[in-house]
C-alpha cells in the first residue's frame, strides 16, 4: 500500500495495483482492477451493432457508460465518463470497425483516491483485453499538493482532504504525449511542470504492470508448445 | 502491446512479401501492433498476434454457426456474433429455387460458409458450395447449441488437437463447430450431449496438457 517516503518529503510511489482479467462472463472483455483501496471493474463490449442515429461510415462509435457504486450517475459521474472517453477516443483505432459501436462500462466499487486514474487504467486493460484496435495504450496518473506544498502521487483518500490542488495526466505508451490534464485547485507553473515529470515517471510503472499481466494472462491460457500453434493453424483465415 | 513496432516483421518484411494478421498493421513503412499478445508466425510469411477473443469479426470463407432472426424479401437475418447481422438468400441453399424455398423460421440455426465478408458492408452467407452441393453444411436440427471464446472454437478445429479426437474415442456423436465461438453438439441421448457440452466447456479453463484428461473423465461422469 502506501510506500514509505523516499524523496525529501515527497510520495512518489503509486499504491500496489491488482487486476483480475476477465470476471464477467458476457461482455468480450472485463478487468477488475484496484490501486490502492480504490476497485473498478470496466468491460468492453464491441464491435456491437449500433443504433441509427449514433452510425458513423467513417469510424466506430465509442460509448462510454461510468456507474457510481450506489445510485445514478449525477454530474459529477457524467464529467468523468466524458474524460474517459476522450482519452479512449484518441487511443481507439476507431476506423478498423466502421459502422460499430464499441462500449465500455465502467463501475465503480470503492473510491479511496484518484478514482479518475484508476478508471482509466482499468479501461485502457479492459480494451487491451477485449482485443479492440487501440493506436496506442495509455496510462493515467493522479497526484495532489497537500497543505504543506508536499506533492502526493497516488494519493489515499485521507491524504485528500486538505489538498491544495489535484492533478490527472494521461499519457500514451508510444510517445509519452500527454493525452489528458485534470487540474484543481491552486498551483504555479513549476509545480506542474515538476508534478507532470513525476506523472510521467509513474506512467512507466503502469505500463510495465499492463505488459506483465497480459503476458502472464496469455502464457496461462496457452501453455501449448508453440510449434504446434504454427503448424495447424491452416484454417484460420488471413487477411493481408 | 499496441502501438510498438514489430521489428521483427520488418526484417522479414525486406526480402519477400510479408502477410499481416489480426493485430497488425501497417503505418508507412513501419508495422505496428494494434492488438496486445504474443506474436505468431505461420511460414512462410504470415504473421499475426494471438489474443483471447470472445468477439467474432466475419471474413471470407469462415465456417460459422449463426441464428436466423428474420426474414426479409428474399433474404433472411442471420445473428452470426459480429456486429452486424449477416444475410443469406433464400437461394444460396441445396435444391431451393424461386418455387422451392427452404424453410426456415426465426430460431433455426444454421451452419453456413461466410461468402463476403467487409468491414463496409453487411457479411453475406451461403449454405452450398460451388458445385451448388449442400456437403456438410445447411439447417441444423435437434442438438445442443452453446458459445465458447473464439480460441477454443479454433483449437477444436486445428488438425493436431487431441481434444475431438478423444472425445469420438467415449462416444459417437455429431458436432458442427463455427468459428464465431459457437457450438451445436449432437449425440444419442439428451444425457449424452449435454455431458459433451459440458466437457467442451471446461476444456476453456484447461491447459493444453490437460485435454486428454478431460475427455477421458467424460466417461465416468456420464456413468455417475
Amino acid at each position: 500500500m502506501n510506500k514509505t517516503n523516499t524523496e525529501n518529503d515527497a510520495k512518489v510511489k503509486l499504491r500496489e495495483m491488482h487486476c483480475k482479467f476477465n470476471p464477467l462472463s458476457r461482455c468480450d472483455g472485463s478487468v477488475m482492477y484496484s490501486q490502492g483501496a480504490t476497485v473498478v471493474i470496466a468491460a468492453v463490449l464491441g464491435p456491437i451493432e449500433v443504433k441509427t442515429q449514433n452510425l458513423s461510415i467513417e469510424g466506430s462509435y465509442l460509448e462510454c457508460n461510468y456507474r457510481p457504486k450506489a445510485g445514478l450517475p449525477q454530474v459529477k459521474e457524467r464529467i468523468r465518463e466524458a474524460a474517459i472517453r476522450d482519452v479512449l477516443e484518441l487511443a481507439l483505432l476507431s476506423e478498423a470497425y466502421p459502422r460499430a459501436k464499441m462500449s465500455l462500462q465502467v463501475q465503480e466499487l470503492e473510491d479511496r483516491g484518484s478514482i479518475d486514474a484508476c478508471a482509466l487504467n482499468a479501461a485502457c486493460l479492459a480494451m487491451l483485453i477485449g482485443g479492440l484496435p487501440l493506436k496506442y495504450s495509455f496510462a493515467a496518473v493522479h497526484c495532489i499538493i497537500n497543505e504543506k506544498g508536499d506533492f502526493i502521487l497516488d494519493p489515499e483518500e485521507s491524504e485528500t482532504q486538505h489538498q491544495k490542488a489535484s492533478f490527472t495526466f494521461a499519457f500514451d505508451s508510444v510517445d509519452g504525449d500527454l493525452l489528458l490534464v485534470q487540474t484543481k485547485g491552486a498551483f504555479k507553473i513549476a509545480q506542474f511542470n515538476d508534478i507532470e515529470c513525476i506523472c510521467r515517471q509513474a506512467s512507466v510503472e503502469i505500463f510495465d504492470f499492463y505488459r506483465s499481466n497480459i503476458a502472464k494472462y496469455h502464457s496461462k491460457s496457452e501453455d501449448q508448445p508453440l510449434a504446434t500453434i504454427e503448424s495447424a493453424r491452416s484454417e484460420l483465415p488471413m487477411e493481408t | 502491446m499496441p502501438g510498438e513496432r514489430v521489428r521483427v516483421v520488418e526484417d522479414a518484411a525486406k526480402n519477400k512479401r510479408v502477410i499481416l494478421g489480426p493485430g497488425l498493421r501497417r503505418l508507412d513503412d513501419k508495422v505496428v501492433a494494434s492488438k496486445a499478445g504474443p506474436l505468431r508466425h505461420k511460414d512462410p510469411n504470415t504473421f499475426w498476434v494471438d489474443n483471447y477473443q470472445r468477439r467474432y469479426v466475419p471474413a471470407r470463407g469462415d465456417l460459422i454457426i449463426g441464428i436466423v432472426k428474420a426474414r426479409v424479401g428474399d433474404l433472411y437475418r442471420v445473428d452470426i456474433g459480429s456486429a452486424d447481422t449477416a444475410a443469406i438468400s433464400y437461394l444460396a441453399f441445396e435444391a431451393a429455387t424461386k418455387k422451392n424455398r427452404p424453410d426456415l423460421n426465426p430460431g433455426d440455426l444454421l451452419y453456413a460458409r461466410v461468402l463476403n465478408a467487409n468491414a463496409d458492408i453487411e457479411p453475406e452467407l451461403v449454405c452450398v458450395n460451388s458445385n451448388g452441393k449442400r456437403g456438410k453444411l445447411g439447417v441444423l436440427q435437434d442438438g445442443f447449441f452453446f458459445k465458447c471464446s473464439l480460441n477454443l472454437a479454433r483449437l477444436l478445429l486445428r488438425e493436431s488437437c487431441p481434444a475431438l479426437a478423444a472425445l469420438t474415442d467415449e462416444m459417437p456423436f455429431e458436432i458442427a463447430v463455427g468459428v464465431n465461438g459457437r457450438i451445436w453438439v449432437k449425440a444419442h441421448s439428451m444425457r449424452e450431449t449435454v455431458g459433451l457440452a459440458n466437457a467442451i466447456m471446461s476444456l476453456e479453463q484447461a491447459g493444453y496438457a490437460e485435454i486428454d484428461k478431460i475427455c477421458g473423465d467424460l466417461n465416468s461422469v456420464m456413468q455417475t
